[in-house]
Protein backbone atom coordinates (compact mmCIF):
# COMPACT_ATOMS: atom_id res chain seq x y z
CA UNK A 1 0.00 0.00 0.00
CA UNK A 2 2.86 2.39 0.75
CA UNK A 3 3.95 1.90 -2.82
CA UNK A 4 0.55 3.09 -4.00
CA UNK A 5 0.72 6.07 -1.63
CA UNK A 6 4.13 6.95 -3.06
CA UNK A 7 2.64 6.71 -6.52
CA UNK A 8 -0.12 9.17 -5.57
CA UNK A 9 2.50 11.58 -4.21
CA UNK A 10 4.60 11.15 -7.29
CA UNK A 11 1.91 11.61 -9.91
CA UNK A 12 -0.67 13.88 -8.28
CA UNK A 13 1.81 16.19 -6.57
CA UNK A 14 4.27 16.01 -9.43
CA UNK A 15 7.08 14.94 -7.11
CA UNK A 16 8.15 12.37 -9.68
CA UNK A 17 11.37 10.54 -8.83
CA UNK A 18 12.01 12.64 -5.70
CA UNK A 19 9.34 10.57 -4.02
CA UNK A 20 11.77 7.66 -3.73
CA UNK A 21 13.82 9.69 -1.29
CA UNK A 22 10.88 10.32 1.03
CA UNK A 23 10.99 8.11 4.10
CA UNK A 24 7.87 6.45 5.45
CA UNK A 25 8.05 8.78 8.42
CA UNK A 26 9.19 11.96 6.63
CA UNK A 27 6.85 14.84 7.60
CA UNK A 28 4.89 15.91 4.53
CA UNK A 29 3.50 19.16 5.92
CA UNK A 30 4.65 21.87 8.30
CA UNK A 31 8.10 23.10 9.33
CA UNK A 32 11.08 20.86 8.45
CA UNK A 33 8.92 18.85 6.11
CA UNK A 34 8.55 18.28 2.43
CA UNK A 35 6.75 21.63 2.42
CA UNK A 36 3.43 20.56 0.94
CA UNK A 37 0.61 23.11 1.19
CA UNK A 38 -3.16 23.00 1.61
CA UNK A 39 -3.81 22.58 -2.11
CA UNK A 40 -1.39 19.64 -2.12
CA UNK A 41 -3.35 18.22 0.81
CA UNK A 42 -6.59 18.41 -1.18
CA UNK A 43 -4.85 16.76 -4.11
CA UNK A 44 -3.62 13.99 -1.83
CA UNK A 45 -7.10 13.54 -0.35
CA UNK A 46 -8.53 13.20 -3.86
CA UNK A 47 -5.89 10.61 -4.70
CA UNK A 48 -6.63 8.59 -1.56
CA UNK A 49 -10.34 8.85 -2.27
CA UNK A 50 -9.88 7.51 -5.77
CA UNK A 51 -7.33 4.82 -4.94
CA UNK A 52 -8.64 3.52 -1.61
CA UNK A 53 -12.17 4.91 -1.29
CA UNK A 54 -11.42 6.79 1.93
CA UNK A 55 -13.04 10.21 2.33
CA UNK A 56 -11.39 12.92 4.39
CA UNK A 57 -13.11 16.30 4.58
CA UNK A 58 -12.25 17.51 8.05
CA UNK A 59 -9.10 19.59 8.27
CA UNK A 60 -8.18 18.38 11.77
CA UNK A 61 -8.42 14.77 10.62
CA UNK A 62 -6.34 15.59 7.54
CA UNK A 63 -3.60 17.17 9.64
CA UNK A 64 -3.20 13.90 11.58
CA UNK A 65 -3.73 11.49 8.70
CA UNK A 66 -1.55 13.21 6.12
CA UNK A 67 1.42 13.70 8.43
CA UNK A 68 3.53 11.05 6.69
CA UNK A 69 3.31 7.99 4.47
CA UNK A 70 3.16 5.88 7.65
CA UNK A 71 0.17 7.75 9.08
CA UNK A 72 -1.66 7.64 5.74
CA UNK A 73 -1.14 3.87 5.48
CA UNK A 74 -2.38 3.30 9.07
CA UNK A 75 -5.46 5.40 8.42
CA UNK A 76 -6.36 3.60 5.20
CA UNK A 77 -5.94 0.28 7.03
CA UNK A 78 -8.01 1.50 10.00
CA UNK A 79 -10.83 2.31 7.56
CA UNK A 80 -10.76 -1.28 6.34
CA UNK A 81 -9.56 -0.16 2.91
CA UNK A 82 -6.54 -0.93 0.84
CA UNK B 1 -31.05 28.41 0.59
CA UNK B 2 -33.73 31.08 0.31
CA UNK B 3 -34.22 33.80 -2.27
CA UNK B 4 -32.22 34.28 -5.43
CA UNK B 5 -29.06 32.16 -5.13
CA UNK B 6 -27.19 34.73 -7.22
CA UNK B 7 -27.69 37.26 -4.42
CA UNK B 8 -25.55 35.01 -2.18
CA UNK B 9 -22.50 35.60 -4.35
CA UNK B 10 -20.18 38.31 -3.02
CA UNK B 11 -19.56 39.91 -6.43
CA UNK B 12 -21.00 43.26 -7.35
CA UNK B 13 -23.20 43.43 -10.44
CA UNK B 14 -20.36 44.86 -12.53
CA UNK B 15 -18.42 41.65 -12.00
CA UNK B 16 -21.20 39.10 -12.05
CA UNK B 17 -20.86 36.69 -14.93
CA UNK B 18 -24.05 34.74 -14.32
CA UNK B 19 -27.58 35.69 -15.33
CA UNK B 20 -29.60 32.84 -13.98
CA UNK B 21 -29.30 29.69 -11.90
CA UNK B 22 -31.01 26.81 -13.68
CA UNK B 23 -30.87 23.99 -11.17
CA UNK B 24 -29.16 22.52 -8.18
CA UNK B 25 -28.78 18.74 -8.07
CA UNK B 26 -28.20 17.95 -4.44
CA UNK B 27 -25.41 19.80 -2.66
CA UNK B 28 -22.67 19.13 -5.16
CA UNK B 29 -23.94 20.09 -8.58
CA UNK B 30 -25.36 23.22 -10.19
CA UNK B 31 -26.11 24.65 -13.63
CA UNK B 32 -26.25 28.37 -14.45
CA UNK B 33 -26.63 30.57 -17.53
CA UNK B 34 -24.74 33.55 -18.87
CA UNK B 35 -25.99 35.41 -21.92
CA UNK B 36 -23.12 37.01 -23.77
CA UNK B 37 -24.33 40.33 -25.11
CA UNK B 38 -22.65 42.83 -27.41
CA UNK B 39 -22.87 45.64 -24.83
CA UNK B 40 -20.35 44.14 -22.39
CA UNK B 41 -17.86 47.00 -21.98
CA UNK B 42 -14.69 44.89 -22.36
CA UNK B 43 -15.78 43.58 -25.77
CA UNK B 44 -14.96 46.95 -27.31
CA UNK B 45 -11.30 46.15 -26.71
CA UNK B 46 -11.38 42.34 -26.95
CA UNK B 47 -11.19 42.77 -29.88
CA UNK B 48 -12.02 45.95 -31.85
CA UNK B 49 -14.40 44.89 -34.60
CA UNK B 50 -14.12 41.25 -33.51
CA UNK B 51 -15.78 40.79 -30.12
CA UNK B 52 -14.77 37.59 -28.30
CA UNK B 53 -15.82 36.80 -24.74
CA UNK B 54 -12.45 36.42 -22.94
CA UNK B 55 -11.47 32.94 -21.82
CA UNK B 56 -10.48 34.26 -18.41
CA UNK B 57 -14.05 35.46 -17.94
CA UNK B 58 -15.34 32.01 -18.86
CA UNK B 59 -13.12 30.76 -16.03
CA UNK B 60 -14.63 33.45 -13.81
CA UNK B 61 -18.17 32.49 -14.84
CA UNK B 62 -17.42 28.83 -14.06
CA UNK B 63 -15.86 29.86 -10.73
CA UNK B 64 -18.95 31.90 -9.84
CA UNK B 65 -21.10 28.89 -10.76
CA UNK B 66 -18.99 26.74 -8.43
CA UNK B 67 -19.34 29.45 -5.78
CA UNK B 68 -23.09 28.81 -5.75
CA UNK B 69 -22.29 25.48 -4.07
CA UNK B 70 -20.50 27.15 -1.15
CA UNK B 71 -22.36 28.13 2.02
CA UNK B 72 -24.32 31.38 1.44
CA UNK B 73 -22.24 34.36 2.49
CA UNK B 74 -18.93 32.65 1.80
CA UNK B 75 -16.08 34.81 0.60
CA UNK B 76 -14.08 32.51 -1.61
CA UNK B 77 -10.99 32.95 -3.71
CA UNK B 78 -9.66 31.06 -6.67
CA UNK B 79 -6.83 28.91 -5.35
CA UNK B 80 -6.07 26.81 -8.39
CA UNK B 81 -7.07 26.41 -12.02
CA UNK B 82 -6.23 23.03 -13.50
CA UNK B 83 -6.48 21.46 -16.89
CA UNK B 84 -8.33 24.43 -18.35
CA UNK B 85 -9.10 24.06 -22.02
CA UNK B 86 -10.96 26.32 -24.40
CA UNK B 87 -12.48 24.60 -27.37
CA UNK B 88 -13.78 27.50 -29.40
CA UNK B 89 -14.38 31.27 -29.15
CA UNK B 90 -17.51 32.55 -27.41
CA UNK B 91 -19.11 35.58 -29.04
CA UNK B 92 -22.05 37.96 -28.47
CA UNK B 93 -25.33 36.12 -28.91
CA UNK B 94 -23.99 32.93 -27.38
CA UNK B 95 -25.63 31.59 -24.26
CA UNK B 96 -23.15 29.96 -21.93
CA UNK B 97 -24.48 27.04 -19.95
CA UNK B 98 -22.18 26.61 -16.98
CA UNK B 99 -21.83 23.40 -14.99
CA UNK B 100 -20.04 22.93 -11.69
CA UNK B 101 -19.72 19.73 -9.71
CA UNK B 102 -17.90 19.43 -6.39
CA UNK B 103 -15.39 16.59 -6.48
CA UNK B 104 -13.94 16.95 -3.01
CA UNK B 105 -13.39 19.30 -0.16
CA UNK B 106 -10.82 19.54 2.55
CA UNK B 107 -11.62 22.02 5.26
CA UNK B 108 -12.19 25.33 3.51
CA UNK B 109 -10.85 24.29 0.11
CA UNK B 110 -13.26 22.90 -2.44
CA UNK B 111 -12.39 21.23 -5.74
CA UNK B 112 -14.84 21.51 -8.62
CA UNK B 113 -15.06 20.01 -12.08
CA UNK B 114 -16.44 22.74 -14.32
CA UNK B 115 -17.44 23.09 -17.93
CA UNK B 116 -19.25 25.48 -20.22
CA UNK B 117 -21.33 24.72 -23.29
CA UNK B 118 -22.99 26.78 -26.03
CA UNK B 119 -25.95 25.08 -27.69
CA UNK B 120 -24.74 21.76 -26.37
CA UNK B 121 -21.18 22.14 -27.65
CA UNK B 122 -18.39 22.08 -25.10
CA UNK B 123 -16.55 25.43 -25.20
CA UNK B 124 -14.49 25.26 -22.02
CA UNK B 125 -13.68 22.85 -19.21
CA UNK B 126 -11.36 22.46 -16.29
CA UNK B 127 -10.98 22.02 -12.56
CA UNK B 128 -11.08 24.84 -10.03
CA UNK B 129 -10.19 25.06 -6.37
CA UNK B 130 -12.00 27.67 -4.31
CA UNK B 131 -10.73 28.60 -0.85
CA UNK B 132 -13.28 30.03 1.60
CA UNK B 133 -11.72 32.66 3.75
CA UNK B 134 -14.84 33.74 5.55
CA UNK B 135 -17.97 31.85 6.21
CA UNK B 136 -20.51 33.20 8.72
CA UNK B 137 -22.33 29.88 9.03
CA UNK B 138 -19.15 28.24 10.31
Amino acid sequence: MKKKIRQILSVRLKLAAAVEKIGDDTPLFGPDSLGLDSIDALELVLGLQKEFGVVIEDRAVAVKVLASIDTIASYVESQGKG
Amino acid sequence: MGGDPLSHLPHGLSFRFLDRVMEFSGENSVVALKNVTADEPFLAGHFPGNPVFPGVFIIEAMAQTAGLLLPPGSMAFLAQVREARFRRPVVPGDQLRLFARRQARLGDIHRFAVRATVEGDLVAEGELDLACRWNPSG
